[in-house]
């Protein structure tokens, strides 16, 4: 990796732009540690990823709403939903659901995946393409969340004595999965595409 | 080595990490990144006031849509209304602890924690006191910015209502607009003043070193 070597960065918590090397130091405006061991944030990603994907099955295996219908109970599963919601004809809202419950957290373990391999072993594609991955994986991230709240919203309107919603197990599940996934994506430092080796297309202002 | 000066007049692209030279700029101009044409910064006259104004505007919105009535749904004359008081009871009652902590806080506690740090840092800064408050502040919301879902809530709300289209009469209530009127808010107050911008007047109000 490179050693004692200067570089800009940019501070992840002011924005401003410290040119310092690999020793641990604090920005100079928001006097914010500046990590500087990439590896940490390198596992510390990972491992936050491992622990999201693994609550991604109960998530999608177990009820994430019940209902109770004058003593009679239904549970439904995420798919479930969504392929109730296309039979009864609401089209639009089932493609919401499946691409914010379903691809949006697969597309953010992919592209989580994608940038941890190929920053570690140098896989050569362009640095400008990387961080604009990493940007988008942050933007979508929080979407998810989208079914979460529409269960909790309806768990509170549909309460009545012989008729009630509720949140299944699936989406406590859910929920500590996407919280899991931002957290990996919060800790993954853009730094680690930046020392990645190939072009320094980086180095001039 | 390089001076304090050069770095200052240095940015980082936040989307494509690519480094930029600043260049000065007119007034109500802005600089986009060469690479992704993302803005950079901009150059508006008293942002602090408008902010301040927008952010007020906000904070009260946000009271509103906090406090009374979201939406009513009657279901052959039953009514049942959606507000913060009946999630509170909801979860409560029905134990869900983990799912009703992460809601109360994502919709609920950063939002608020949010309009208000950013209310008081403004009164701050206009009257040029406070430089360590002000710092403190701006660092708590770097770290909560990208955990308030008030926009998420506001979608995953919409899709309730149509999935309960067909079973209920849903009738709007004055929450509601509050919280339409609560977002738009929040995307012209993240258009007229980026989060860099406000470092960067932090640091020309009170210099680098409190
Ligand atoms: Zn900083
Ligand atoms: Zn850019």
């Amino acid at each position: 990796m490179n050693n004692s070597k200067f570089e800009y960065i940019r501070c992840h918590i002011c924005e401003a732009v410290n040119y310092v090397d690999n020793k641990e130091t604090k920005c100079r405006r928001c006097h914010e540690k500046i990590e500087h061991n990439l590896k940490f944030s390198y596992h510390k990603t990972l491992a936050f990823l491992i622990t999201a994907i693994i609550f991604y099955f109960p998530a999608n295996l177990y009820p994430i709403l019940i209902s109770k219908q004058f003593g009679k109970t239904t549970t439904n599963t995420i798919m479930e939903g969504i392929i109730h919601l296309w039979d009864s004809g609401s089209y639009p809202i089932a493609l919401i659901i499946l691409l914010a419950s379903v691809f949006v957290p697969l597309l953010k373990f992919v592209l989580i995946i994608y940038l941890l391999i190929s920053t570690k072993y140098n896989i050569h594609s362009s640095k400008l393409d990387k961080h604009k991955l990493f940007y988008i994986t942050e933007a979508i991230g929080p979407w998810s969340m989208v079914d979460v709240f529409v269960v909790i919203i309806l768990s509170v309107l549909i309460h009545f004595s012989e008729v009630k919603i509720y949140p299944g197990k699936g989406a406590t599940a859910f929920g500590l999965m996407v919280f899991f996934t931002m957290i990996s994506a919060l800790s993954f430092d853009p730094r680690l595409i930046n020392h990645q080796k190939g072009d320094t297309s980086n180095a001039k202002p | 080595m390089i001076t304090e000066e050069e770095l200052d007049n240095l940015i980082i692209c936040k989307k494509c990490h690519t480094l930029h030279k600043k260049v000065p700029i007119s007034h109500n101009k802005k600089a986009f990144c060469s690479k992704c044409d993302i803005l950079l910064y901009q150059n508006c006259p008293n942002t602090i006031d408008k902010t301040l104004a927008l952010v007020i505007t906000a904070a009260i919105s946000l009271f509103v849509a906090f406090k009374f009535t979201i939406v009513t749904i009657d279901i052959q004359g039953l009514e049942k209304s959606l507000t913060l008081y009946a999630l509170f009871m909801v979860i409560l009652e029905q134990h869900q602890y983990i799912v009703g902590i992460m809601f109360i806080f994502l919709i609920v506690i950063f939002p608020i924690t949010i309009i208000f740090s950013m209310l008081l840092l403004l009164i701050l800064m206009k009257l040029k006191k406070g430089a360590y408050m002000v710092q403190r502040l701006l660092i708590l919301l770097a770290h909560i910015r990208p955990w308030s879902m008030v926009d998420i809530f506001f979608i995953s709300l919409l899709v309730a209502m149509v999935k309960l289209f067909d079973y209920a009469y849903i009738e709007l209530g004055v929450s509601f607009v509050a919280l339409v009127f609560t977002l738009i808010l929040d995307i012209i107050i993240t258009k007229n003043i980026s989060f860099y911008e406000l470092w960067e007047l932090h640091t020309k109000i009170y210099g680098w070193h409190e």
